[in-house]
C-alpha cells in the first residue's frame, strides 16, 4: 500500500457514517444504495456520496445487477478484518457521543 | 440451544480488539449509573443489564435484533465487563450463531471528570479473517 493510498483509506474511515456503511456491508453482505438507505438512518443521496468515496479508496466495489449496483466489501488496501473492526469502532464512536449527550441532559 | 464456546470449526476466525477512550464531564458515580441503569438511553439498544457477575443481560435493537450477554465483572464506579453470547436473534425470529465477543468499560476519576475506556474484543468471521474474500 503506497503512502497516498493509505491516506485515502484513513480519510475514508475517519467518517462515522462511512464506517457504519462498512459495518453494515460486513455484517449483512452486499447491498444496493437504496437498501442501505432503507436500513440505516442515512438519506439515499448521502449513501451514494459516501459509497463513491469508499469505492475510490478501494474499500468497496459496486457490481452491476440489472439496473442496480450492489456494493460489497473488497479485499482492498486494508485487510477486511481491519474494516470489520473499524465498523465496531464506529458503533462505539456513535455510542460514546450519545453517552456524552445523555450525561449533559442529566 | 447448546452453546459452543470452544474453538470455531473453521479455525480461521480471529479475535480482534478495539479500544476507545473518552473524558466525560461527570463524576464516576454518574458515569456508572449511565453505563448500567441508563444504558438504554445511549447504547442504541434497549438494554436490560444488572451489574452483578453472572447476571444475564439482553439487548434489543430498534430493528428487532436481539443479543444476550453475561456480566463477568461489576465493580461500582470502576469496572463493568460482559461477554456477548455467540448467537443473535434476527428480526425474523430466527437465531443465528455469531462470533463471541467481550466488552470492558473502565472508569477512572480525573478531577471532576471521568475517563471512560471501552475495549471490545470481537470475532472477525472466518471469510474475512481468512483473507479469502467472499
Amino acid at each position: 500500500m503506497t503512502e497516498d493510498r493509505s491516506a485515502e483509506v484513513f480519510a475514508a474511515l475517519a467518517d462515522p457514517t462511512r464506517r457504519q456503511l462498512l459495518d453494515h456491508l460486513s455484517r449483512r453482505g452486499p447491498a444496493s444504495a437504496t437498501e442501505l438507505a432503507e436500513s440505516l438512518p442515512i438519506s439515499r443521496q448521502a449513501v451514494s456520496k459516501h459509497l463513491a468515496l469508499l469505492e475510490e479508496a478501494g474499500l468497496v466495489a459496486g457490481d452491476r445487477s440489472g439496473r442496480k449496483r450492489r456494493f460489497r466489501l473488497t479485499p482492498g488496501p486494508m485487510s477486511e478484518a481491519v474494516s470489520w473492526m473499524a465498523g465496531i469502532g464506529a458503533e462505539w464512536d456513535n455510542r460514546l457521543e450519545a453517552l456524552r449527550r445523555h450525561l449533559r441532559r442529566r | 440451544l447448546r452453546l459452543r464456546l470452544g474453538k470455531p470449526e473453521t479455525g480461521k476466525e480471529s479475535v480482534e480488539r478495539i479500544e476507545r477512550r473518552v473524558e466525560l464531564a461527570a463524576p464516576p458515580s454518574e458515569v456508572w449509573d449511565a453505563v448500567t441503569e441508563e444504558l438504554s438511553e445511549w447504547f442504541g439498544a434497549v438494554a436490560d443489564l444488572r451489574p452483578r457477575p453472572g447476571a444475564r443481560a439482553t439487548f434489543r435493537w430498534p430493528d428487532g435484533r436481539e443479543r444476550q450477554a453475561v456480566v463477568e465483572a461489576a465493580e461500582p464506579e470502576r469496572l463493568l465487563a460482559f461477554r456477548w453470547l455467540p448467537f443473535e436473534r434476527l428480526p425474523s425470529g430466527a437465531t443465528v450463531m455469531v462470533g463471541p465477543g467481550r466488552v470492558e468499560l473502565t472508569l477512572a476519576p480525573s478531577g471532576r471528570s471521568t475517563v471512560l475506556t471501552v475495549t471490545e474484543w470481537a470475532a472477525v468471521p472466518a471469510p474475512l479473517a481468512g483473507g479469502a474474500g467472499r
